[in-house]
């Protein structure tokens, strides 16, 4: 759709105002632009108050090509008149569209003026001068009465400026100048001459280099942020296999956002005590964009993450401060609405529900899940409910709040949940493990034997068992009630073995961590004794 | 030029022709179906305006009917001397506005009967007639409201609007937006009247640009209120009805979140005082400031000699102020009402005098306000604490003070959360917030107190389109009644904030 629209928008633009072919090119600049723009946003994308932000820009140069077609040629009158009623249009133009186009109504105006402009100076003067006062004083105008606007903001209606609190990234900004700045040219672009084809073709090569260098560099490629987006599309439709796929695909250190995904794939196939440490659990922070903005969780996929680990009370927070400082989206509208299912809220999960069924693609979803609304048994066996509402059900109230910490809400709640439900209580039992907090480990260790007797313990849980006691001494514990898998043992001890024997050697532990990695990775000890200095966001 | 000419008129007249075609099909008309068949039922209508009371001045009481192909409502007074048709047009029921004043003019003192026929799968259904009853007394014209999505913590999209009961104009006083776009925003609060005018008017900006706005006899000022004494700066407040003098409470705030119950929210107070301000003189004086004792939301009776608030007892076992302590024992925080006695004289209070003990009944009494006459007082009750929105189990309550008594409010309350009550000026009507249509959008509600003391079944104010607050995404709370609309613009309120606030003084009484 998206290249619909600037195909449009060039051929509108070559054609209306003539542009010779070997002239066309320049025409691409702010496509390039418009490319530029969306390509470059990287974690912007999850504070945009604009959801329609890849839509409104060509949308809005279109239409500014639209409006400002010469109609006034098309009137059967003295090519005076035709320019007096162009001289008109500016001031009429802008004012007439300035809702909702907002600064593209004053391109359009622009655009006119420049018409007017290349065709000569008697007309071009007045329209220059109309212009002027037209961007001056139609905004203000339009925006007199509003009160969503600041008074100082009037000329930035439709304008994306890269803000968030005291922060500004006018880098970013630079595609949008090009896009308002290059089509009022255009006129000017008609006139060029059609004999001068080394000249243009010369003017064209660089060109095609500055904007393939401009896309090179603004675009944000880094790896984390597209697996993250991947993996959150993952959890949202429940493919868990692709989640987990997705995260073993990664090389690097991975953003704590996709080890909590990850985990969320895990715990809902039963393997979250049994395979965490089989993934990259080498943390970094997510990488910044023209080091403008440092995302967190909390701004990203709070609600989706709260929501998969049953706590929709934070998950319903976290939507609406969202939907506050970023706007609705159906995204979020889709979240409140399984939340509140969740909760028991029908009434206001149907608010939802409705909202979304008038959507032309959100439809078919609102009716699936108005089902699940009208019987709640559906929970049990639908993917999307199932696992929220048993930690939903599960984890125990507390009164407290998240400080934008969502992983570590998370651990700390569920460390100490107590359950003798087997799913939920693996979750406690995991996350006591991860937090290394010992007290919580085996009181954990402890209740999952309690409820699964007869069963072997996950082979991480084994493996920090045999760690504890044996390397930091844990005192008091008896395990000859636990039956270690023979794997476990092996590599437990050859584990001990090399990292005594690199000790010896007066390695570092850095220098340890790298030599057991590719043998040892995935388990339990690697990771306590390697990655001590993981930060949450 | 002919041709120019020409153009212009062609296009003139097919405007016109437009503008016709939407007047006369607007101007269609429904009528009732010929044949259909009888349901021994009163409909369902949203919203639900079966059997209520409401003012002879009220706007359209717009309805919708769910899961249905089309609707009519036939409306006819007792006398049958009125008789009209609305609907036809999908699933609504929406009431000419002029024809609706003249309904409720015939029937002012007596009732509208209200027959519905529903078309599914093309056939007509009609049901049995539901009644509107029209009180003799009017309303208050207008009310005014906070509008704010159902958030927690960031203010980054607030307005405080005022709606015209009589019609739907709604226009906006003033929006956050107005001043700040970044993430904190401003919070803009407690808005509040004299005597129910708006030459005397107030309401807190917090964060950005804080200080409170005051309008003193139609003049803007703009005042830091926190003085050394106070623990914060003012908030809940009340104006004196006859004196230029504001009561408020001063308080420390926090709100915590829970884990799993869809109460969701808890507001609590660690450290509240009560002190008044004179606005002429800008001078804060301290009311009430008992370390052991939580005052808030003080209201002054009409006749201006009686100061009411509530307060609950909690004495800190460990730190003044512990946070992790109150969070352990919020549910101790339970608020009972009392009034102190005011000399306008000498601006001096008696003792603390007892008005309503919630805490023997295990439950929390807050914002009180008084009826004209200083017979009732109107309060919210919940389980505990103070922002009883959150409570679904909240309602409102009216004390008679000549019984001692609480009047029978069931018919005006619901399952869900009930709170911020407050009367019109001729005592007949109780506005108050609701979530009882969803459970998380607040709403705002009206009911009927008659000259008997009872009171009646209450109806949410109507919406031009009757879908309107069903698919709000934004909640209207903290509504209150206004005479008059407020005549300062937005503009005016912004120009004000921007300028820096005049410091309260300290009174040294």
């Amino acid at each position: 759709m998206l290249i619909a629209l600037w195909l449009a928008i060039f051929l509108l633009a070559k054609y209306a105002f003539r542009i010779a072919d070997e002239w066309s090119f320049l025409l691409f600049i702010p496509l390039v632009a418009l490319l530029c723009s969306d390509i470059q946003l990287g974690y912007w994308v999850y504070v945009l108050v604009d959801v329609d932000y890849l839509f409104y820009h060509p949308l809005g140069l279109l239409t500014a090509l639209l409006i400002s077609l010469p109609f006034w040629q098309l009137l059967p009158v003295k090519e005076n008149v035709q320019q007096s009623v162009a001289l008109a249009w500016i001031p009429l133009a802008a004012a007439l569209f300035y809702y909702p186009f907002g600064i593209y109504a004053l391109l359009a105006s622009a655009i006119v003026a420049a018409r007017l402009l290349a065709r000569g100076p008697y007309f071009g003067l007045g329209a220059l001068v109309t212009v002027l006062l037209t961007i001056w004083l139609i905004p203000l105008w339009e925006t007199a009465d509003s009160v969503l606007i600041r008074p100082d903001q009037s000329w930035m209606y439709g304008f994306r400026k890269f803000e968030l609190d005291k922060l500004r990234d006018t880098s970013l900004e630079i595609p949008f100048y090009l896009v308002l700045i290059l089509p009022v040219l255009f006129p000017f672009f008609g006139k060029l001459g059609t004999k001068k084809l080394l000249y243009s073709q010369g003017l064209m090569l660089v060109t095609a280099v500055v904007m393939y260098c401009c896309l090179q560099s603004r675009d944000f490629t880094d790896y984390n942020f597209h697996a993250e987006m991947r993996m959150q599309r993952g959890v949202e439709e429940c493919r868990w296999g692709d989640v987990l796929s997705e995260a073993a695909k990664v090389t690097g250190p991975v953003t704590r956002e996709m080890v909590m995904l990850r985990n969320i794939a895990l715990i809902n196939r039963g393997e979250f005590c049994s395979k965490c440490y089989a993934y990259n659990n080498e943390s970094i922070q997510p990488a910044v964009v023209s080091d403008s903005i440092h995302i967190r969780i909390c701004d990203q996929a709070a609600d989706l993450i709260y929501y998969n680990f049953g706590e929709t009370i934070f998950a319903i927070r976290r939507a609406i401060e969202r939907c506050m400082h970023y706007g609705y989206s159906y995204y979020t509208l889709r979240m409140l609405a399984q939340c509140a299912i969740v909760n028991g809220e029908t009434d206001n999960a149907r608010k939802y529900l409705r909202l979304l069924s008038r959507t032309t693609f959100q439809r078919k979803w609102a009716e699936e899940i108005l089902r699940v609304a009208d019987d709640e048994r559906l929970m049990l066996t639908d993917e999307r409910f199932r696992m929220p509402l048993k930690l939903y059900n599960e984890g125990s109230e507390l009164v407290g709040t998240d400080d934008k910490y969502v992983e570590l809400t998370i651990m700390k709640k569920w460390m100490y949940t107590m359950t003798d439900d087997p799913e939920a209580q693996e979750v406690a039992l995991g996350y006591a493990m991860i937090m290394r907090d010992r007290n919580c480990f085996w009181t954990q260790v402890q209740r999952h034997y309690n409820i699964n007797p007869a069963a072997p313990f996950p082979t991480h849980v084994q493996e920090a068992m045999l760690f504890d006691v044996n390397e930091l001494n844990m005192q008091g514990v008896n395990l000859s009630f636990v039956k270690f898998d023979e794997r476990v043992l092996e590599r437990y001890k050859a584990f001990t073995d090399r990292l005594k024997y690199y000790s010896s050697q007066g390695m570092n532990e850095k220098q340890i961590g790298r030599a057991l990695r590719p043998e040892f990775g995935d388990t339990y000890m690697w990771d306590y004794c390697v990655l001590r200095e993981i930060q949450t966001n | 030029m002919n041709n120019l000419i020409r153009l212009v008129l062609g296009m003139l007249s097919m405007a016109v022709f437009a503008a016709l075609s939407l007047f006369l099909g607007g101007c269609g008309g429904a009528s009732l179906p010929s044949s259909y068949a009888q349901v021994d039922a009163e409909p369902d209508i949203w919203p639900d305006y079966k059997g209520v009371t409401v003012p002879p001045n009220i706007a359209p009481l717009n309805f919708l009917v769910d899961s249905v192909d089309d609707v009519v409502a036939e409306f006819q007074t007792g006398d049958a001397k009125v008789q009209k048709v609305y609907g036809g047009d999908a699933n609504k029921v929406q009431i000419d506005e002029r024809e609706w004043r003249e309904m409720l003019l015939s029937a002012r003192g007596k009732s509208l009967s209200v027959t519905v026929y529903t078309k599914r799968e093309g056939k007509w259904s009609a049901y049995r007639p539901f009644t509107i009853h029209v009180a003799e007394e009017e309303i208050d014209p207008y009310i005014s409201y906070r509008v704010l999505p159902p958030t927690f913590v960031g203010f980054d999209e607030l307005s405080i609007c005022q709606r015209n009961l009589t019609s739907f104009e709604e226009t906006t006083i003033y929006n956050n937006r107005l001043i700040c776009d970044d993430l904190e925003g401003q919070c803009i609060n407690c808005h509040s009247y004299q005597n129910y005018g708006t030459d005397n008017m107030m309401f807190h900006m917090r964060l950005e640009h804080a200080g409170t706005m005051i309008v003193s006899d139609g003049e803007l000022i703009f005042v830091d209120l926190k003085t050394e004494s106070m623990i914060s700066a003012a908030a809940y407040n009340s104006w004196h009805p006859s004196l230029p003098v504001i009561a408020f409470s001063t308080d420390h705030t926090m709100q915590s979140f829970h884990t799993r119950d869809v109460t969701k929210v808890e507001v609590i107070e660690s450290a509240s005082d009560i002190v008044i301000y004179d606005v002429k003189k800008n001078r804060v004086q301290v009311v009430l400031c008992d370390s052991t004792e939580m005052e808030l939301f003080p209201s002054w009776s009409p006749d201006g000699k009686w100061l009411y608030y509530c307060s609950a007892h909690y004495e800190y076992e460990g730190e003044y102020e512990d946070t992790s302590e109150l969070l352990e024992r919020y549910k101790t925080l339970q608020y009972r009402l009392y009034r102190l006695s005011f000399d306008a004289g000498s601006m001096t209070f008696g003792e603390p005098e007892l008005v309503y003990d919630a805490v023997e009944r295990n439950r929390s009494a807050v914002q009180p306000r008084v009826s004209q006459d200083g017979r009732y007082v109107l309060f919210a009750e919940g389980p505990w604490g103070l922002f009883h929105i959150w409570h679904p189990t909240a309602d409102i309550q009216v004390l008679d003070m000549q019984t001692g008594q609480l009047l029978d409010t069931a018919p005006m309350n619901s399952a869900r959360a009930e709170s911020y009550p407050s009367f019109s000026s001729n005592d007949r009507w109780i506005l108050f917030e609701s979530r009882r249509d969803d459970g998380n959008y607040t709403r705002t509600y009206i009911a009927y107190f008659d000259a008997e003391g009872r009171l009646h079944k209450a109806f949410e104010v109507p919406a031009e389109d009757p879908e309107y607050f069903r698919l709000l995404l934004r909640s209207w709370s903290r509504p209150e009644f206004m005479k008059e609309p407020v005549r300062i613009t937005p503009g005016q309120f912004l120009e004000k904030a921007r300028t820096e606030p005049i410091k309260a003084e300290e009174s040294s009484r």
